[in-house]
């Protein structure tokens, strides 16, 4: 089993949960309350649902290319193919925080206005409560398809074994090198985990989850 | 004492101009849409008018002329408590912790911000609902969760939106009481938006009157359904007896009708002036047999609900309608049937009239239906 690329997939879905849920909140929250360009920036966010991963990783690797994010090569690097899986999760994270936003009873902010809380606190302490579970949605949904992505990996990292050869690469390799039995372990793996992720998404969402979630003390 | 005055014309007109004294109770009461909600959004700084002044015991919380706003505090530094229609309570916090959040600003220490959340809840008789959440309550106990919620900060105005309307009559009767024993300890305005007028002069030392955005009139309850300032008034105050006439010293004419009524002449209204005349249901007595002032008429309409009956005559030689309230047991004793003949006295002590002038502003004359207003 290839463990090394098991592990470096999951440390690039980990990092990206970390950096993607706050800009996905930050994202929401700004689209949530955006005036006129709303739907430009909706449909923007949400290309990478729609374009070809392979036509996204062209792009980054042509605007990759020969740049540097802070002395480290964005190029065959696993700094490069963590903001390539940053870009390419945009969707992903923000769609689910933003309806969770959208969700909440435009009542409930006008309340915390006049209870005289500034709007730090309000999303602090009455709005973030709210959206856990459209952030949990946004996690599970960033972690299994950051595992799954393999065309953007491939053209931005290509496959240096610890550096930039994810699970799914791995499984490209193995069936080239026609070990189907490598690339059958490694692929029942990653269903395993995927669909781990994707049934506690959808186990949050279930009515019988449905109850108190505290935030003031 | 909170001070308003005010004028917007979008997204929804409005000309609104009020004062409320510390310990009044000020009712806003006027049809679904005429802009009482809207008014109290404008006090809290949810919505912003176009110029004005609001100003809260001696403190501007907004002030603006049309060339400039020179005061518009934000919702959060305007210290009010506001009680939304549908409670708003946090979905995510029990009762005790909704209560609690509005003292977060001047209590950052979180145990003596539970402690005070308590007392209100103690105060307010639902001591033992303090760990329930929102979806866990009824609509009275939500209510009074949020009524805890908009006291806790000790607001300088306390703005109530609907409260009772969403909550049964018993209930409704609780939080009546509960309202009028806050009011003595609290010695703050408090403006209460509904549009039952029963409610409104129940509750209420004053009410304000709002129409498409204008407030018409502000009077004591007693006052406003004796004395409605013009027909529209009259109107969206429930007296359904609105009159025309001309008046000229002390004789009052009823058009449609060759009767005239002689009435006190104050000296107010010119000869052969065009008036509007009101009378209250108080002011009208039902007989069967001819008697002196009494005009005869016939029953038109006749509709009983529960134990009221409400009648319509249609006055002899006229085409004058007048409407008229009874028990059925009042109705039994007068014989009343559809068609039958009944004498009809107006109290003449008990008309108010009212001078009509034409109104220039187009939008008036749409929204009184007519010509001429006060």
């Amino acid at each position: 089993m290839d463990f090394d690329s098991i592990f470096l997939s999951l440390k690039l879905a980990l990092w990206t949960i970390a950096l993607m849920i706050p800009l996905g909140v930050w994202c929401a929250y700004r689209l949530v309350n955006a005036g006129s360009f709303k739907v430009w920036l909706e449909a923007g966010l949400a290309l990478p649902l729609v374009l070809p991963p392979t036509v996204l990783g062209y792009y980054f690797l042509l605007g990759f290319s020969g740049k540097t994010f802070f002395g480290v090569p964005l190029v065959f690097s696993f700094t490069g193919i963590l903001i390539a899986s940053l870009i390419v999760n945009l969707p992903f994270a923000i769609q689910p925080i933003q309806r969770a936003f959208e969700a909440i009873d435009p009542q409930i902010r006008e309340a915390a206005k006049v209870c005289g809380l500034s709007p730090w606190q309000a999303f602090r302490f009455i709005e973030l409560p709210l959206i856990w579970r459209g952030i949990l949605s946004a996690s599970a949904l960033t972690f299994a398809h950051t595992l799954g992505e393999f065309g953007v990996v491939l053209m931005v990292g290509g496959a240096i074994p610890g550096e930039t050869k994810t699970a799914s690469i791995a499984i490209y390799d193995r069936v080239q090198s026609l070990d189907s039995t490598g690339a059958g372990k490694l692929s029942l793996l990653l269903l395993g985990i995927s669909l781990i992720a994707i049934a506690l998404s959808y186990g949050v969402f279930s009515p019988r989850n449905g109850q108190k979630r505290s935030g003031e003390r | 004492m909170l001070k308003l005055q005010i004028s917007q014309t979008a997204p929804m007109p409005l000309q609104i101009q009020l004062e409320c004294l510390p310990g009044e109770l000020h009712a806003l009461v006027g049809p679904s849409g005429s802009g009482k909600t809207s008014t109290l959004r404008v006090i809290a700084g949810l919505m912003q008018a176009d110029e004005g002044l609001i100003q809260c015991a001696d403190i501007d919380w907004f002030s603006a002329d049309h060339a400039k706003v020179n005061v518009n505090l934000p919702t959060a530094d305007r210290s009010c408590g506001f009680l939304f229609q549908q409670y708003a309570l946090f979905p995510h916090l029990n009762a005790l912790e909704n209560i609690a959040i509005p003292l977060r600003k001047h209590y950052p220490d979180s145990i003596e911000r539970l402690q005070l959340a308590q007392k209100w809840l103690d105060k307010l008789g639902i001591s033992e609902l303090s760990q329930r959440m929102p979806q866990e309550l009824s609509g009275g106990q939500q209510q009074r969760v949020a009524l805890a919620r908009a006291l806790a900060r000790q607001p300088k105005v306390l703005l109530l939106d609907e409260p009772f309307s969403a909550i049964d009559i018993p209930t409704r009767q609780d939080l009546y009481k509960t309202l009028a024993s806050i009011r003595k300890e609290l010695n703050i305005p408090i403006l209460l938006v509904t549009h039952d007028l029963k409610e409104a002069s129940l509750l209420a030392d004053r009410i304000t009157v709002i129409d498409q955005g204008i407030s018409l009139q502000t009077a004591s309850p007693r006052v406003l359904f004796q004395k409605p300032r013009n027909s529209r008034v009259a109107q969206l105050v429930g007296i359904n007896n609105i009159f025309r006439g001309v008046f000229s010293a002390g004789a009052l004419s009823l058009d449609g009708s060759p009767h005239v009524f002689q009435v006190v002449d104050k000296g107010k209204i010119p000869a052969g002036q065009k008036v509007a005349w009101v009378i209250p249901q108080s002011g009208i007595s039902v007989h069967s047999q001819i008697m002196p002032k009494t005009l005869a008429a016939t029953v038109i309409q006749l509709s009983s609900i529960g134990q009221i009956a409400s009648i319509q005559f249609l006055i002899k030689g006229s085409d004058v309608v007048v409407n008229w309230e009874a028990s059925s047991a009042e109705i039994k004793r007068l014989a009343i049937q559809l068609g039958s003949e009944a004498h009809i006295e107006f109290d003449a002590q008990q008309i108010h009239i009212m001078p009509l002038r034409p109104i220039n502003d187009p939008r008036r004359l749409q929204e009184s239906g007519s010509a001429i207003g006060l």
